[in-house]
């Protein structure tokens, strides 16, 4: 539509024609009377978000920060002199960053898994530990078979941090080595809920963060479900590990694969290690594969990385 | 017109030429008294009549003459006249006279109480007339700007898509006989009056045998594939409604906000030992758990429901089941189907995807604070011949309760769908009829 003039303010009407209609009075009235019911209502409504915000659950993921670490020990298997070493490792490294050390035995989850491989306690232990400490953020799960070579470094600076996180992560590998199909997402570091490495063959559950919450519990479970546990994977819990991350995206989706010294350096003797996965000097962790095959009590390969460590724990 | 030209008036007046027919309306009067009209004896006689009827007027004797004119003059005498009724009497009565005209004053010696009446008339005419309108654009407008309402997000209707499986192992495994499209029909019919008259959005999902899940594996796992497009198709749409073909929706009134998502917390059980046919231990007594994940009614609130089903005797049943968009259920829908479990398992899970719910429900602890079970009448009443062949007010269709839904499960071994179809589709009409009709249909029986 199209007006000659303006439809306001034209010079016929008159000066008294609006407030005919509205008096001055009746209209600042209602002004107030309007204003007073916008206030009302959004105080009714922030009022009423924070009321049904604040109320809690038992199922929220409450981690807002904090580290445990979960160390599976197999006290059957184990000397004591070895579990020994192992702890003083773990607790010195707690101690420096303000983290939180959770110990299982693999005695206390038999009845769960049966006649299954006992490596696959794992998973009941990692669930224990957040049932235990539900208001801890991550959850780092270190192999019996490794020490932390470098107490200095925190798990912030070394791999949570957003920007390192993303640097580091590997993006469009094959889950698998060396060729499956299925490869990694590009994430952002608040898609990521759990961080771990692979090394020759197969993703390596040795070593690996978990962050709390929903994700955590759905592929705890998932993991461990009996079904997989039936079936007689050749290496348990590992294939379990590979099968279910390229038979569903939901879990894919959450992970991320960083290079496998991060977190999980073979040691020199041992094989299997991805490229660039052996110890080097400053790495954060060794872990001694060959020692979780075999059933002897001590790991031997494990004593000079241990004396190594002692020094430098001494020292600094 | 009997001559070829018309003859010239005479400087007098008049006419020259005599002997023309009469009614050609060549006959003209000289002057204005019928005195000195034509000597025409036919025409003057009609004129001579019409004068005696009309006085003090100017009358054109000629144009009463034509047959026409005769007849019509003869057909309006015989019709009741209030005009001339009126000017026998001399004043008009305003009332009868005037209905519908704005003409006022003058109402003679009806005083005050007929101008109150005249004006209660009035008004209630214009009372009737306005009624009538409203009548009219309800008629016509009302049920659309309803269905407007209820379709958009402020009705809520958009929340909610039905998904109807529908041309189960079409083409393939079963060649479709006369029934089987008259199921197909009708069940589809059902679902979109439903979805039309809420505003839901209703996507017919072919299940068509594929090759895909033809592999002994895979079979009938299309339900996740299916569920999972619905809910990139409708991005807007909360809950998503699966229905088996074999499923009758009985009661249109009853939209699924009332009947259940109002008050989701009231209608739901999340803690399956109030029906357990399967025997599921319940809560889960792993002590690793948190306390979520041995909890007996999940965390309680009704936000963490994402899959509302039903029971029937033998467990699990979905053949009706509303699924929530979320996360949760991303996460169900993938863990539901897994290779190493089906390969595992397939010669026991007779029933597939349903088989293995009650799995993971039983063996995954996160997926039982998301799972909130219906009483089996409220979404998913069975027939009788489905769960025994008796009134089980827990299971079967209770006709005076208005039960929401029948699910004719298991018909097709051994018992006939369309039958079933066909009986609950009668009653579900009688259920739904407008009260108009209804009344009628009392009307008939009670002559009869």
């Amino acid at each position: 539509m199209q007006f000659a003039l303006p439809p306001r303010r034209s010079p016929n009407s008159l000066p008294g024609a609006h407030s005919s209609r509205l008096p001055l009075y009746r209209r600042k009235q209602l002004k107030t009377v309007a204003i007073f019911a916008v206030a009302i209502l959004t105080l009714l409504y922030l009022v009423s978000h924070l009321f049904f915000s604040s109320s809690t659950s038992i199922g929220a993921p409450a981690g807002t920060a904090g580290v445990v670490i979960v160390t599976l020990l197999d006290r059957q298997s184990l000397s004591q002199s070895y579990i020994d070493k192992i702890i003083a490792n773990r607790e010195d490294y707690a101690k420096r960053h303000g983290y939180t050390n959770f110990f299982a035995s693999v005695s206390d989850y038999e009845e769960a898994i049966s006649d299954d491989p006992r490596s696959w306690a794992l998973i009941p232990a990692v669930r224990h530990a957040m049932a235990a400490h539900p208001k801890s953020k991550y959850f780092f799960h270190l192999s019996p078979h490794a020490l932390i070579m470098n107490p200095t470094t925190s798990l912030k600076s070394h791999l949570l941090d957003r920007t390192r996180l993303e640097s580091v992560m590997l993006k469009d590998v094959p889950i698998v080595p060396p060729d499956s199909i299925i490869k990694t997402f590009a994430l952002e570091e608040k898609d990521v809920d759990f961080i771990l490495t692979q090394d020759s063959e197969d993703l390596s559950p040795s070593s690996f963060i978990l962050k709390n919450g929903d994700f955590a519990r759905f592929f705890l479970d998932l993991w461990f479900d009996p079904l997989f546990r039936n079936y007689n994977f050749a290496k348990a819990e590992i294939h379990g590990l590979d099968h279910i991350m390229q038979w569903h995206p939901t879990v894919l989706a959450r992970t991320a694969l960083v290079p496998q010294r991060m977190l999980n350096a073979y040691s020199k003797d041992s094989s299997g290690a991805s490229l660039d996965g052996s110890y080097k000097d400053g790495d954060f962790v060794i872990r001694f594969p060959a020692c979780d095959e075999g059933k002897a009590q001590d790991c031997d390969e494990l004593d000079p990385y241990y004396t190594m460590w002692w020094k430098k724990a001494k020292g600094s | 017109m009997s001559l070829s030209r018309s003859p010239s008036p005479h400087p007098g007046g008049g006419w020259s030429s005599p002997g023309l027919t009469p009614g050609s309306g060549a006959s003209t009067p000289r002057g204005y008294s019928p005195a000195t009209l034509a000597p025409n004896g036919i025409s003057w006689a009609a004129a001579k009549a019409k004068s005696d009827e009309v006085r003090k007027y100017p009358s054109f004797s000629t144009r009463n003459s034509g047959f026409f004119s005769r007849q019509k003059h003869k057909i309006s005498t015989r019709l009741p006249s209030f005009r001339s009724h009126a000017s026998r009497h001399g004043y008009v009565d305003k009332v009868v006279y005037g209905r519908g005209h704005s003409h006022t004053g003058g109402a003679g010696g009806w005083g005050p109480l007929g101008r109150l009446r005249l004006m209660f008339r009035r008004g209630r005419t214009r009372v009737v007339f306005g009624l009538f309108l409203l009548w009219i654009g309800y008629l016509f407008l009302w049920s659309t700007l309803v269905q407007l309402y209820r379709r958009s997000p402020l009705g809520g209707g958009p929340k909610f898509v039905i998904i109807l499986g529908s041309n189960v192992e079409g083409g393939v495994m079963e060649w479709k006989g006369a029934r089987e499209w008259a199921i197909e029909r009708n069940s589809i019919w059902n679902k979109q009056q439903y979805a039309q008259r809420w505003g839901y959005q209703l996507e017919i999902a072919n299940m068509l045998a594929k090759k895909r899940y033809s592999h002994e594996w895979r079979e009938s796992w299309e339900k996740g594939d299916v569920i999972r497009e619905a809910m990139r198709k409708y991005p807007k749409a909360e809950w998503f409604w699966w229905l088996d073909l074999n499923t009758w929706i009985m009661e249109y009134r009853t939209s699924l906000q009332s009947h259940i998502f109002n008050d989701l917390g009231s209608h739901v059980y999340r803690d399956i030992n109030e029906y357990n046919p399967l025997n599921i231990t319940h809560p889960l007594p792993e002590f690793f758990l948190d306390d979520l994940g041995r909890a007996l009614e999940g965390d309680g609130n009704p936000d963490s429901l994402h899959l509302l089903l039903s029971q029937d005797c033998s467990g699990f049943n979905l053949g009706s089941f509303f699924l929530r968009r979320s996360v949760w259920t991303e996460r169900l829908i993938d863990a539901w189907w897994d290779p190493v479990m089906y390969e595992q398992m397939h010669m026991q899970w007779e029933h597939k995807e349903q088989d293995a719910l009650e799995y993971i429900y039983q063996s995954q602890a996160w997926v039982r604070s998301g799972v909130g079970f219906l009483p089996q009448r409220k979404i998913n009443a069975f027939p009788p011949g489905a769960c025994g062949d008796g009134n089980d007010p827990g299971v079967h269709y209770q006709e005076e309760e208005h039960d929401f839904l029948v699910n004719m499960a298991g018909c097709s071994f051994g018992r006939d769908c369309w039958g079933e179809i066909y009986n609950y589709r009668a009653i579900s009409n009688e259920h739904n009829r407008s009260w108009w009709q209804s009344l009628l249909d009392r009307l008939r029986s009670a002559r009869e």
